[in-house]
């Protein structure tokens, strides 16, 4: 079988079926035809809007991690959560594993990919070096499966049902800027298109080497 | 389309690149990676991090995940215990998270994992994309179970007075790493392994 035509086959991630690829048009996707997940889209602008919502994104985590997530308040006293406190109290009780793991899943993975993807689509659009671009769209694959921000906020929500029975609970801006955070976060990390993705980056450097 | 012509062909789990499967270890032609190691090695590997996450479970399960510290008397709860308060204090919908998240969603990848290794080393009556989907599955809810840890971890530094204190116990930690450890072990499994 030749190169072209095995770039003209796609199998579906979930179930692993054998599709040809047809020609679908601008924003719209294709579904495999045994258990409906999207197999490939055709965005348009792919770059620039990735680009724009990613940088938005990593605006949004540095936000969420300067300020407040909430404050309780329980007979007067006060205690907000927010990243500095949260990694004072795990590292300064000894937990280094939990707080380790903690560091790198809601922190170092989501900006490491963040930034990966807003350097590499910045290069793309530069159209230079192809083997940076390369390392970072396989570095992005490997690792967005470990980053945890969703969970994490999940886990917010979880601890405030606990916490309502004993305490005031109040929002902080940080709150605010998560749900946003999560919407963009699905968007652009949990929703990333690697096919669209790779075939950009072969349209753009790899021209020579196609007929 | 059928799933199998005359080649065998594999997705590339980096770039979603269709390529020839050779058995062997395998360079994807479209991200140079190396994509797959040989079928025997990610096999060993997936069971030993079964394995480890297996032992982990124990402590994590057995051992407080959450320690009270208040006026100087200590309350120690592990998970069990801590979903059953939940329950009796009326909070159901969290109660059942926590339960699915920390208690089912472990075991259900074990047995899942188990399962699929199982089905590469002899003929379960089941479809081939079936397999493929449970594998998917397996993926997909991994790091959902990292909750129990966040709740824990959120608590103590909210609840951190003189007087009452939460503190995470040890087996916070365990579980941290038995759901590390389960999902190294679902990312190492060859996929290629599964039989039609």
């Amino acid at each position: 079988m030749k190169k072209d035509e095995l770039d003209m086959l796609v199998i579906c991630k979930k179930c692993h079926t054998l599709h040809q690829k047809i020609e679908i048009h601008k924003d719209t996707k294709a579904l495999c035809s045994y258990c409906n997940t999207v197999i490939y889209r055709y965005t348009s602008h792919l770059s620039r809007n990735t680009l724009a919502l990613s940088f938005t994104t990593l605006i949004l985590l540095i936000v969420t991690f300067l300020f407040d997530i909430m404050t309780i308040n329980i007979n007067g006293v006060y205690k907000s959560l927010n990243l500095e406190s949260l990694f004072i109290v795990v590292f300064g009780q000894g937990y280094y594993l939990v707080g380790i793991m903690l560091l790198f899943l809601i922190v170092i993975f989501p900006v490491a990919i963040l930034i990966s993807l807003i350097l590499l689509l910045t290069l793309m659009h530069h159209k230079k070096s192809g083997y940076t671009v390369k390392r970072l769209l396989i570095l992005i694959a490997k690792f967005h499966h470990w980053s945890m921000v969703d969970i994490f906020f999940i886990s917010i929500l979880v601890s405030m049902v606990k916490l309502f029975a004993y305490a005031q609970i109040e929002l902080g801006v940080s709150f605010f800027s998560f749900i946003l955070l999560l919407i963009l976060d699905i968007i652009v990390i949990k929703k990333i298109s690697f096919n669209e993705l790779w075939i950009l980056y072969e349209s753009i450097y790899l021209k020579d080497n196609k007929k | 389309m059928n799933n199998e012509k005359k080649h065998k062909l594999i997705r590339c789990p980096i770039c979603e690149a269709v390529n020839i499967d050779t058995e062997g270890a395998i360079q994807c032609r479209r991200c140079e990676e190396n994509i797959y190691p040989k079928k025997n090695i990610s096999y060993n590997q997936t069971i030993a991090f079964l394995i480890t996450a297996i032992i982990l479970y124990f402590p994590a399960n057995l051992y407080p995940i959450l320690i009270t510290k208040q006026l100087g008397v200590i309350h120690e709860s592990t998970i069990l215990g801590g979903i059953m308060l939940l329950w009796q204090g009326g909070s159901y919908p969290v109660a059942i998270i926590i339960l699915v998240a920390s208690v089912f969603v472990p075991l259900l990848k074990f047995i899942f994992i188990i399962y699929l290794l199982i089905s590469t080393k002899y003929n379960i009556k089941s479809s081939h994309m079936d397999k493929h989907k449970l594998f998917y599955i397996t993926e997909a809810i991994g790091s959902w179970s990292m909750i129990d840890v966040f709740v824990v971890t959120i608590l103590s530094v909210l609840i951190h007075f003189t007087a009452v204190k939460i503190i995470p116990g040890s087996g916070a930690t365990a579980f941290a790493l038995m759901v590390f450890f389960t999902m190294l072990s679902a990312h190492a499994f060859d996929t290629r392994l599964l039989k039609k």
